[in-house]
């Protein structure tokens, strides 16, 4: 399956037909819990992406030594050190993003993306290819995670990316930025991402019918 | 006396005297048309077979059908004249009937071999079942079910208890009320036959008390008749449901998907128990029945018509119609089935024609159901039909089923109550229909596998 | 001639569901009424904004949805004009806005509209206002009318406690800091006997809410009288509680659920840190609603006990 897939296509397969967040509903768990502003989104993203294209990657070299039956324990190791790494580089270099993402740093480990990816696509496919599909689910991931930031920062305290843009008279939402709110935004993100592919799709259909 | 019921139900135009006003007053007119059409599939069951051809002369009382076995049932001829058709006719149900149509000679001439037995309290009771068959006999209060295999039991099952249903809780109908006034010697006599044929020392007559008069009249022809007694029920719908009736008369339930029999009663309509009357006595088959024509018509009547009257005929009796006709139906509004036209001929079971005009019978659509639970409260058995409409309409016959939708009795008290006017009686006889076509194929699979079996 | 073919039944009864919503609002005129004449304009207004915004957005949804217009069966209005009651009458007008539009858009029309949602509308907004807003939604003013020469004399010549029954007085007329349409006993129970009388709620969910109320603030260690009386319980049992949608269809339902809503509301009032809990209880009731119609037993005509068993065994 994979000899007929360009990198191309396999790329830009995480970002939209694929995206993890809104079409595969994985990693809802840091999804929910620290999108709530919009440079929380970016590091998460960023880290889960650097993660992600590393694993994959080594996997996919690995794949025809590590043996079949204990492939999870193996695939989870090699999460865990780049885990580990991004860990340390983010307490060095950016402290504060740091502090504020906390517990779900280290979680990235027991991200479903991650595993899925290194399950489904790395351990079948060739190095360059797993890369790339590692770089697409985890911009297709920073994307939706920016995106659900900046929403639930503009409403939840009226500034985007740190910035008032708002203005001083906008008395912010604050049921955005809790809990709720995660699950508000997420589910209302996900019925318009839904809603979107489906006339997206049914345009495709027409055209080709209209074609034949 | 103590007035019984049933748990919930519901009081249907209980503003509006139930409908029946302008004709409870109306004695019973005869009426004889001069042309009828027989249906040969007037029970429920296998439909006759016509044994008269077009030409042949026939008198009143002439079996012109002949019962296909048990679960079957004669038909006679209701007037007297020559035979102008024997074909297939349209009817109420989607699929075409076998009919004989008669053109009255008006010389009411009766067959020579009728068979009286006379009085029914000597009369010897193996003769009357055989004699309530040959009659041609079915229930009359609307479900045409013969009533000889209604008096017929399995081994080991007996009956303590017989149940005249005079309750009449369907909304316009008089026809019983009537009857149960003016022949209410012959509705005991019927009863006292029946009691006897089954050895039966109960004979509970059960009438809505918003029927006095009846009430009275009854408990007249009931004095001094052995172990007979009159009921009065509390006036609510679906008071004369048969499974309602037997709850609030003796305080058993018939189990589910069971018969009365199962809790040892036996229920007979009124209008049954006087045919039963005439076919034991006289020896008369059943060639008339009391109908109410009423709704949009110039003058209401409870009229005696002979089996096959055209409604348009009947109507015609009654004036004509006073108003454009919307809608016009055999039964009452609850349960009452809608005529294509108005040359469809009555059958045995045929208690009303109710004429509605165009704005009684402008349909509404369904607007989407509020949860209100009014159906909940209303349901005679004890369902909860917003569950069931919800899975009927999403294909879920089989959620349907483990919800007991073939418990339901089809009565119309919940779409009858429904503020958003759902469809929910409809929707369940679909379901049921579903059901019972697949019990059916399933059974039949069933059966070929067993053949299948035995053959190697 | 043509006739028409129908199924039976061919008759209805004559409630419709727009006549059921109409008797709500009628019953809820008296609590409007004494509403705004105890808060002033400010209150008019509020009510006003919230009953316009929310038929607008119910308006606006089913037209963009390519839905059948159905904004005459007053479901919206119904809902407008309970959250408008539910706001303290120092809101700003566009928490109304926001809030009927989180009712309308989100609680009801994305659940698939009436009769569909999982929540009260009307409650799920209050709730989100109030996580929202809390400074705007917790803002109560004194009523401003009985300040002046508008005393109710013949009322206050109880004898007894004068102090206690002057609260309680106040509390019947409505003389207490609170939302806009939670403040008159006197006009909540008004309107609760007119929606008895047109039946359009049983006495059930109420009356037990109530009841549960009093029970569990006695066994607390509280004023029974006075939990039922103050805050939003005796109009969030006859206006929102009973909310059909929301609500079990099954008498004995109806009872647990009213039971258990007086319950949380008395858990959260004495032991949670909101001083209210009227809405969260019967939001989380709502929320059980289904599984109570679904599993509470029902007796069904011809299904004996021992029937179970019987299918049971062969099974």
């Amino acid at each position: 399956m994979s000899e007929n897939k360009s990198m191309g296509q396999v790329f830009f397969n995480g970002i939209i037909p694929e995206n993890p967040t809104f079409r595969l509903v994985l990693g809802t768990c840091p999804t929910l819990a620290v999108t709530t502003s919009a440079i929380n989104g970016v590091g998460m993203g960023a880290a889960a992406t650097f993660v992600l294209v590393c694993s994959n990657l080594v996997i996919s070299l690995l794949r025809n030594f590590i043996p079949n039956k204990v492939r999870i324990p193996a695939f989870i190791v090699i999460i865990c050190t780049f885990v580990t790494m991004v860990q340390m580089l983010m307490q060095a270099y950016l402290p504060s993003l740091y502090e504020s993402l906390g517990i779900f740093i280290p979680l990235i480990v027991v991200n479903c993306i991650i595993l899925a990816r290194a399950e489904a696509f790395a351990s079948k496919n060739t190095p360059i290819l797993s890369a790339a599909d590692g770089l697409g689910m985890g911009l297709g991931f920073t994307l939706a995670l920016t995106l659900m930031g900046s929403i639930r920062e503009l409403i939840g305290s009226g500034s985007v990316f740190g910035l008032n843009v708002l203005g001083a008279g906008y008395q912010p939402m604050l049921l955005i930025v809790l809990a709720s709110g995660g699950f508000l935004t997420y589910g209302l993100l996900l019925g318009l991402f839904n809603l979107a592919v489906r006339k997206l799709e049914e345009k495709r259909a027409r055209k080709e019918a209209e074609e034949a | 006396m103590q007035k019984l019921t049933f748990r919930r139900g519901i009081h249907p135009l209980h503003g509006a005297h139930e409908g029946k006003l302008p004709t409870r007053n109306m004695p019973i007119e005869d009426y004889v048309s001069d042309s009828v059409t027989l249906i040969m599939s007037m029970n429920i069951g296998a439909p006759a077979v016509p044994c008269v051809k077009k030409g042949d002369q026939v008198k009143v009382g002439q079996v012109i059908g002949q019962a296909s076995g048990f679960m079957s049932v004669p038909v006679h001829a209701s007037i007297s004249g020559e035979v102008t058709a024997v074909e297939q006719i349209p009817y109420l149900g989607p699929a075409p009937v076998m009919a004989v149509s008669i053109k009255n000679d008006f010389s009411d001439t009766w067959v020579d071999d009728l068979k009286p037995l006379g009085n029914v309290e000597r009369v010897d009771p193996k003769l009357v079942i055989p004699a309530i068959r040959d009659a041609g006999i079915v229930g009359m209060g609307g479900a045409s079910f013969p009533t000889h295999v209604k008096l017929t039991f399995r081994e080991g099952a007996y009956c303590d208890t017989i149940i005249v249903n005079g309750a009449e809780c369907e909304t316009h109908l008089t026809a019983d009320h009537r009857l149960m006034i003016e022949n209410s010697e012959r509705i005991v006599d019927g009863l006292r036959a029946v009691m006897r044929a089954l050895n039966v020392e109960k004979g509970v007559i059960a009438i809505e008390d918003n029927k006095p008069e009846a009430i009275a009249a009854m408990e007249k022809a009931a004095t001094g008749r052995e172990g007979v007694r009159v009921q009065p029920m509390v006036t609510k719908y679906p008071q004369g449901g048969e499974k309602q009736l037997i709850e609030a008369v003796t305080g058993r339930q018939v189990p589910s998907g069971g018969l009365p029999i199962d809790v040892h009663v036996v229920v007979l309509n009124v209008g049954t128990c006087a045919a039963i009357a005439d076919a034991v006595i006289d020896g008369k088959p059943l060639i008339s029945r009391v109908t109410t024509v009423t709704g949009c018509v110039r003058e209401p009547k409870n009229l005696r018509l002979r089996i096959g009257t055209i409604a348009e005929d009947a109507i015609g009796k009654c004036g004509g119609f006073s108003e454009t006709p919307g809608k016009v139906f055999f039964g009452g509004a609850m349960t009452g089935l809608c005529l294509p036209n108005i040359s469809v001929p009555t059958a045995k079971s045929t208690n009303g024609i109710v004429a509605f005009n165009e704005k009684e019978s402008r349909s509404k659509d369904e607007s989407p159901c509020i949860r209100c639970g009014r159906c909940v409260a209303a349901c005679p058995i004890g369902l909860n039909p917003y569950q069931i409409k919800v899975a009927a309409d999403a294909g879920n016959f089989e959620l349907a089923r483990k919800l007991h939708v073939n418990d339901c009795i089809l009565c119309g008290s919940c779409a009858y109550m429904c503020p958003a006017r759902r469809w929910l009686t409809p929707s369940f006889k679909f379901a049921k229909d579903k059901l019972a076509a697949e019990a059916k194929a399933k059974a039949a699979a069933a059966k070929a596998e067993q053949k299948g079996g035995k053959a190697q | 001639m043509s006739l028409r073919l129908s199924t039976a039944p061919h008759v209805h009864n004559p409630v419709t569901t727009q006549r059921l919503m109409i008797c709500v609002i009628i019953a809820l005129l008296p609590c409007t009424a004494v509403g705004i004449y105890a808060f002033g304009l400010p209150a008019l207004i509020l009510v006003a904004v919230s009953c316009v915004s929310a038929v607008v957005f119910e308006l606006l949804w089913q037209v963009i949805a390519h839905q059948e217009v159905r904004i005459k069966d007053c479901s919206a209005l119904v809902t407008g004009l309970i959250l408008g009651l539910n706001l303290p009458a120092a809101a700003p007008w566009w928490v109304a806005v926001i809030g009927s539009g989180f009712a309308i858009l989100i609680v009801k029309q994305l659940f698939g509209g009436l009769g569909d949602n999982f929540l009260n509308p009307a409650m799920a907004a209050r709730a989100v206002l109030l996580a929202s807003w809390p400074v705007h939604m917790t803002h109560y003013v004194a009523p401003t009318f009985f300040a002046g020469t508008l005393g109710f004399d013949a009322v206050s010549t109880a004898t007894l406690l004068v102090t206690k029954s002057a609260a309680l007085q106040d509390l019947f007329l409505g003389n207490i800091p609170g939302t806009i349409g939670e403040v008159s006993k006197i006009a909540i129970l008004a309107g609760f006997l007119f929606l008895l009388v047109t039946k359009t709620v049983s006495w059930r969910i109420p009356v037990v809410m109530v009841g549960s109320v009093a029970l569990f603030s006695w066994a607390f260690g509280g004023d029974p009288l006075m939990a039922v009386l103050s805050g939003g319980v005796l109009f969030g049992a006859v206006f929102m509680a009973t909310d059909y949608v929301t609500s079990p269809m099954t008498p004995w339902g109806q009872v647990i659920y009213a039971f258990m809503i007086g319950l949380i509301v008395t858990l959260i009032r004495q032991f949670g840190s909101y001083p209210e809990g009227v809405t969260y209880g019967i939001l989380l009731m709502n929320i059980c609603t289904p599984l109570i119609d679904r599993f509470l037993p029902r007796h069904i005509y011809g299904h004996v006990k021992t029937e179970g068993k019987k299918e049971a065994k062969q099974a």
